[in-house]
């Protein structure tokens, strides 16, 4: 088994057929995955489980996505990378993301799966 | 012009358009306002005329003062009432393409996942069962491509698009689009040549936005083709700045639609003749997009003889 192959990717995603999308996708590549379905979930296990990145919703149930961004950037969890993989396209999502700490944005209709895994894997390195 | 003058006097069928009440209308409120400012005139001559007394006169204009004030708060509420619709319809299209847009990713990831796990002997899918795969696929894009443009359109609209840029080549750009168009050009059997004079300087774009404009011009010259036609693409340089010149011999716009070809919505007699696909947001779009960089777009274009727009860019300093 590869290094890569023990990384371990958290995927905060309320969508169940996304979520179970991207988890065979990186789960093919060798990566352990972690799923949550809300925010509050989310957090609880970014703080338990210490995955080596995190790929986060903005839109999620309980907790949304820049809370959840925020509480990680303010614990010890705060050098995880977290790639935000949402739809929220506007220049004050953007602004919002990447100042509260968020590594990279991505946009789920313009992304394919495999540049979710170029950029998860540009980040594990 | 007399006949838009007469037809703003059916304040009737406008006020049942906007689905307001009388008092709500503008365009009763500002009929209103002119039979008003009229009266007061002539009340004014006839005042000053037959009386001389200082209380009548202040009495008479304050109570037309307070008259018109009442009116043009009716016309502002009515107006306010007609913004606030615009508004809504914005934020309940944009509420609607993002609700849209999840269904729509999860079904795109879920094809890749089916295609890149393709497996073998029993698990294979056969090569008729790929085809159907891809045609769910290409429907699924075109979907995609109409919410992301009613998305963008919003977003500019709000001023809340991003654009980054970038130094791209056009030719670079121009022949990914052609290969991103393959589907459509095969299924409308047109030919695209792309001609530039190389060595081309670049231009400081945002490469994404910047191929959604081209999409959609390139599109539509293949879509408003005749089969078997031709579009030329040609890229040069001109007084420092880039030419983009995308030429179809198709179906053209009548002369008489020529000033509405860039609005939003707009979509030509003629093409509705072709039953092509598309709700009018790309051509709004492409100038929207192109503004930001500096550019320009126009074209000529003649019914049933085709169209030919044209793009200039600033080319990027090195």
């Amino acid at each position: 088994m590869s290094e890569e192959a023990k990384r371990k990717i958290l995927i905060i995603e309320d969508d169940k057929s996304l979520q179970n999308a991207l988890a065979e996708m990186l789960t093919q590549e060798k990566y352990e995955i972690i799923s949550a379905f809300d925010g509050e979930e989310g957090l609880k296990k970014a703080k338990d489980e210490k995955p080596d990145l995190v790929l986060l919703d903005i839109i999620l149930p309980k907790k949304d996505g820049y809370e959840v961004l925020a509480e990680i950037k303010k614990g010890e969890e705060k050098n995880i990378p977290v790639l935000i993989l949402t739809n929220l396209e506007e220049i004050d999502n953007v602004q919002k993301a990447i100042d509260l700490g968020a590594t990279t944005f991505m946009v789920k209709s313009d992304f394919s799966l495999k540049d979710v895994l170029e950029k998860v894997k540009e980040n594990l390195k | 012009m007399f006949l838009k003058f007469l037809d703003d006097l059916n304040f009737v069928s406008a006020c049942r358009k906007y689905k307001l009440g009388l008092w709500q209308c503008p365009n009763f409120l500002f009929l209103m306002m002119g039979v008003v400012t009229i009266v007061v005139m002539f009340g004014t001559y006839f005042v000053s005329q037959h009386y001389y007394s200082e209380t009548v006169t202040i009495a008479s204009v304050s109570l037309v003062a307070v008259f018109i004030l009442t009116i043009s708060s009716f016309i502002i509420s009515g107006v306010e009432k007609i913004a606030e619709a615009n508004i809504m319809k914005s934020e309940f299209i944009s509420v609607i393409s993002h609700q849209l847009c999840t269904p729509l990713s999860a079904i795109k990831w879920n094809l890749e996942v089916l295609e890149t796990e393709n497996g073998e002997g029993d698990d294979k899918l056969t090569p008729k069962q790929l085809i159907f795969l891809q045609n769910i696929e290409k429907s699924n894009e075109k979907m995609l491509k109409l919410v992301n443009d009613l998305l963008e359109v919003i977003r500019i609209d709000q001023g809340r698009s991003v654009f980054v840029r970038d130094k791209v080549s056009l030719v670079q750009l121009a022949q990914e689009v052609i290969q991103n168009l393959e589907y459509l050009k095969i299924a409308r059997k047109v030919s695209v040549n792309l001609r530039d004079s190389s060595p081309l300087p670049r231009v400081y774009v945002d490469p994404k936005k910047m191929k959604i404009a081209m999409e959609n011009l390139i599109g539509n010259a293949i879509k408003f083709s005749e089969e078997g036609d031709e579009v030329n693409i040609i890229l040069r340089m001109e007084k420092k700045r880039i030419m983009l010149i995308i030429e179809d011999h198709g179906v053209g716009i009548p002369r008489y639609q020529h000033s509405r070809v860039f609005e939003k919505f707009f979509r030509s007699n003629n093409a509705s003749k072709y039953r092509t696909e598309g709700v009018g947001l790309g051509l709004y779009l492409v100038k929207a997009i192109l503004k930001n960089f500096g550019g320009e777009v126009w074209f000529e274009s003649e019914a049933n003889k085709g169209s030919t727009f044209y793009v200039s860019l600033p080319a990027a300093v090195n």
